[in-house]
C-alpha cells in the first residue's frame, strides 16, 4: 500500500512497481481504514498526511503486532524522524526526492526479509544469492563479488526488467557523494566487473546496457 | 581612543584653572580694598582722637606745644606740623624703609593727611599705618588658590575613577552582553536593569533593534526551511516521472540522453535543497546527540567510501593519522564535515594529483595540489564557489563553517606553493 498525500507521486510509484499490486491511500483516515481491513507485504508511509502524523499509524501497527513491512517516505528528511521511525518499527526510511529504482530495491529487500527470515535465498535463472551469508552462486559455483558488486546485483534483481539510469546507480552506490562528479565512470567500472565475473561463471547476458545511459536486467 | 569621562574631566579642569587664575587678582583687589578701608578708618579714629585731645588744650599754648613736640617724638609715623592754612584731607600709600623692625625690604604704609586748628593756628596731622605689601598679598592668595586647585584636581581624578567604575558599570555590562550576543541563539538579549534615563534609553534602542533583527532572522530561516520542504515533494514527483519515462518502450538514445541530463540537474537541485535543510537544522541546533568519536577512525572509514572517486581520478590520497583523535560531537555532523572537506579536495584536484591528509594533535590538515589560491574571505560563504562550472552545490564549505561554529571549532584555509591547505582545529569539547 502506498500512503502518500500527493496523488501524483503515489500514482507514479504504483506505475513503476508493476510487479506488485498497489493500493493507494491519501489521507490518515483512509490509511487507517485500509490497515484495519487488510494486511500488506509492504506499506510505503508518508509522514505528513492530511488528518494525522504518519508516525501514529506506525504506532498503531506496532501495537497490533503486525508484521507488514514499512518503509517511511518523507519530505521531512529530519534525522529525528528517521530515528523515531526506525525505533518505532519501520523497516527502512527513504527521503524525498528519491529514484524509483531505489525505492523498488528497498521494497524488494524488506519483503524478502519479512518472507524468508531464516534462509533468505534469491534464485534467478542460473544465479543464486544467499542474502544471509552474502554469497553468490552461479550453477552451484561460488562467485567472489565485492561488496559493491553484490550491492549492484541485488539492486538489479529488485528492479527486474526496468531501465535504471546511471545516475540512480551512482546515487545508490555512494549516496550524496555521487552527484558531486559529472562522470559516473566508476559505476561503469563496477558493472563491467560484475558482468565479467558472472559471465565467466557461465551466466547468460541478462544485464544489458540500454540507450548508452542506463542498464536493464532482462529476464 | 579616550574615555568619555576623561574628556569631560579635562574640560572641567581647564575651566577650573581659568576660574582660579581669574580669581587671584579679584581676591587681591578685594583684600587690598578691605585693608585700605579698614586702615583708613583706623587712621581717622587715631586722628580724630588726637585732634580732640589737642583742641582741649586751647588756651594753654605752652602745654600744646609740648604735647605736639612729644607726639612728634614718640609717634615717628605721625607728625603734626603747623601750616599756614587748613587744607582738604587726603590719603596716600607709600613704600619706604621702616626703621624699627630691621626689615631690609620696603614696607608699605597707608597714610592720612588731615588738618585741625587750635587757638587760631592751623596744623597738618599725618598718620601712617603699616599695610600688607601687595606682592605678599598676591603671593599668599596665589599660594592658597594653587593649593585649592590641587585639592580640586586630586578630588576630580579620584571621583572620576570611582564614578567611571560605578556609574558606567551598567554601561560596560551592556557592552559585554552585546559583544557576547549571537543572533543565531534566537534569544532576546539579557540587558542589566538600570535606573539611569540615558542607559534605559540605550537599552530600549538595543532591544528594539535586536527584536527587529531577530524577527527578520527567524522569518528568513523559516522561509528557507519551508521553501526547502515544499520543494521536496515536487522534486520527488519530477524524479519519479523521469524514472518512469525511462521505462517506456520506444525511447531513442537521444531522448534517453536528455532524460539522463535532466536527472543529473535534478539531483543537483535536490542536493542543494537537502543542504539548505541541513543548514537550517544546524542553525536550529537540532543535532543534540553527542558522543565521543575518533576522527582518525572516521577519516579511514570515509576514505573507504570514496575509493571509487580516488581511483577514477588516479589520485595519490594519503591519510596520516597514527594517534587517535577523540572529539565529542554529533557523529552525523562530523561525518558531513569530513566528507565535505575530503570530497572538496578530491573534486578540485586534477587527475593524478595529490591529496595529503594528516592529523596533528587536535588539528586536521587537508591539503591538495592546485594552481591558484582561492578567495579566502568568501570561501566559507554560501553559494560562493570559486569555480562556477563545477557540479558542487556551493554549500559544502558553508556547512563546514556552520558545524565548526556549532562546536566552537575553527576552520581555516591558506594557499602555499601549489597546495590548498584546509585545516580544522577541534577545540572546545575535546577530551584533552
Amino acid at each position: 500500500m502506498v500512503v502518500e498525500d500527493e496523488p501524483e507521486l503515489g500514482a507514479d510509484i504504483a506505475g513503476y512497481l508493476t510487479e506488485y499490486t498497489c493500493e493507494m491511500a491519501t489521507t490518515f483516515s483512509e490509511a487507517l481504514e485500509k490497515i484495519g481491513m487488510y494486511t500488506y507485504d509492504c506499506i510505503l508511509l508518508d509522514l505528513t498526511l492530511p488528518g494525522g502524523d504518519g508516525l501514529r499509524l506506525l504506532d498503531i501497527l506496532k501495537q497490533e503486532k503486525r508484521d507488514d513491512g514499512i518503509i517511511i517516505i518523507s519530505a521531512r528528511n529530519a534525522l529525528t524522524d528517521k530515528v523515531t521511525g526506525l525505533t518505532t518499527g519501520a523497516d527502512d526510511y527513504i527521503a524525498k526526492p528519491f529514484h524509483l529504482p531505489e525505492l523498488a530495491a528497498r521494497i524488494y529487500s524488506v519483503i524478502r526479509r519479512k518472507q524468508f527470515s531464516s534462509t533468505n535465498v534469491v534464485d534467478q535463472n542460473e544465479v543464486r544469492i544467499d542474502l544471509l551469508s552474502k554469497k553468490v552462486f552461479v550453477n552451484e559455483k561460488e562467485v567472489a563479488l565485492t561488496k559493491k558488486e553484490l550491492d549492484l546485483l541485488l539492486y538489479f534483481v529488485g528492479n527486474r526488467n526496468k531501465v535504471i539510469s546511471k545516475s540512480a546507480l551512482a546515487e545508490h552506490l555512494s549516496g550524496d557523494m555521487a552527484d558531486m562528479f559529472d562522470s559516473h565512470a566508476f559505476v561503469y567500472a563496477h558493472i563491467k566487473n560484475l558482468k565479467r565475473k558472472l559471465s565467466e561463471a557461465g551466466y547468460g547476458n541478462y544485464l544489458k546496457n540500454i540507450y548508452g545511459t542506463g542498464y536493464k536486467w532482462e529476464i | 581612543m579616550k574615555k568619555l569621562l576623561d574628556r569631560n574631566l579635562k574640560v572641567f579642569l581647564l575651566y577650573a584653572l581659568v576660574v582660579f587664575l581669574g580669581s587671584v587678582p579679584v581676591y587681591f583687589f578685594i583684600v587690598d580694598l578691605i585693608w585700605r578701608t579698614e586702615l583708613h578708618e583706623h587712621n581717622m579714629i587715631v586722628a580724630l582722637r588726637a585732634k580732640r585731645n589737642f583742641e582741649l588744650l586751647t588756651g594753654d599754648t605752652g602745654s600744646l606745644n609740648n604735647s605736639i613736640r612729644a607726639w612728634n617724638q614718640i609717634q615717628p609715623d605721625a607728625s603734626i606740623i603747623p601750616v599756614p592754612a587748613v587744607n582738604k584731607d587726603s590719603v596716600y600709600t607709600v613704600y619706604k624703609h621702616n626703621s624699627f623692625t630691621g626689615h631690609v625690604e620696603l614696607d608699605r604704609f597707608h597714610g592720612l593727611v588731615t588738618y585741625f586748628t587750635v587757638a587760631g593756628q592751623p596744623y597738618r596731622m599725618t598718620i601712617e599705618t603699616n599695610i600688607e605689601e601687595s606682592y605678599e598679598t598676591i603671593g599668599a592668595i596665589t599660594a592658597v588658590t594653587a593649593i585649592f586647585f590641587l585639592v580640586l584636581l586630586g578630588g576630580f581624578l579620584l571621583l572620576n575613577k570611582r564614578l567611571s567604575r560605578k556609574l558606567w558599570a551598567p554601561f560596560h555590562k551592556t557592552i559585554d552582553r552585546l559583544e557576547a550576543y549571537d543572533l543565531k541563539s534566537q534569544e532576546h538579549i539579557p540587558l542589566p536593569v538600570t535606573n539611569i534615563v540615558e542607559f534605559e534609553a540605550l537599552h530600549r534602542g538595543i532591544r528594539k533593534l535586536i527584536d527587529g533583527n531577530l524577527t527578520a532572522y527567524l522569518e528568513q530561516k523559516e522561509f528557507t526551511e519551508n521553501a526547502s520542504h515544499e520543494l521536496q515533494t515536487p522534486l520527488a514527483i519530477v524524479q519519479s516521472k523521469l524514472d518512469l519515462i525511462l521505462q517506456t518502450q520506444e525511447l531513442t538514445e537521444e531522448q534517453s540522453g536528455i532524460i539522463e541530463n535532466a536527472s543529473k540537474s535534478l539531483s543537483r537541485v535536490s542536493r542543494i535543497n537537502r543542504n539548505l535543510v541541513l543548514l537550517a537544522k544546524i542553525d536550529n541546533r537540532q543535532f543534540t546527540d553527542q558522543e565521543p568519536m575518533d576522527m582518525a577512525q572516521l577519516l579511514r572509514e570515509l576514505k573507504a567510501d570514496m575509493e571509487d572517486f580516488i581511483e577514477e581520478k588516479e589520485l595519490r590520497f594519503d591519510i596520516t593519522a597514527s594517534q587517535p583523535c577523540e572529539v565529542v560531537g554529533n557523529r552525523a555532523l562530523a561525518e558531513i564535515l569530513l566528507t565535505n572537506l575530503l570530497m572538496n579536495a578530491i573534486r578540485h584536484t586534477s587527475t593524478r594529483g595529490n591529496v595529503l591528509i594528516w592529523l596533528e594533535g587536535y588539528t586536521l590538515n587537508i591539503t591538495n595540489t592546485g594552481a591558484t589560491s582561492l578567495p579566502e574571505d568568501k570561501l566559507f560563504n554560501r553559494f560562493s564557489s570559486a569555480a562556477v562550472h563545477t557540479t558542487g552545490t556551493g554549500l559544502g564549505l558553508a556547512i563546514v563553517k556552520e558545524i565548526c561554529q556549532l562546536y566552537g571549532w575553527s576552520a581555516g584555509y591558506r594557499f602555499a606553493e601549489g597546495w590548498h591547505h584546509f585545516s580544522v582545529r577541534f577545540t572546545g569539547n575535546t577530551k584533552e
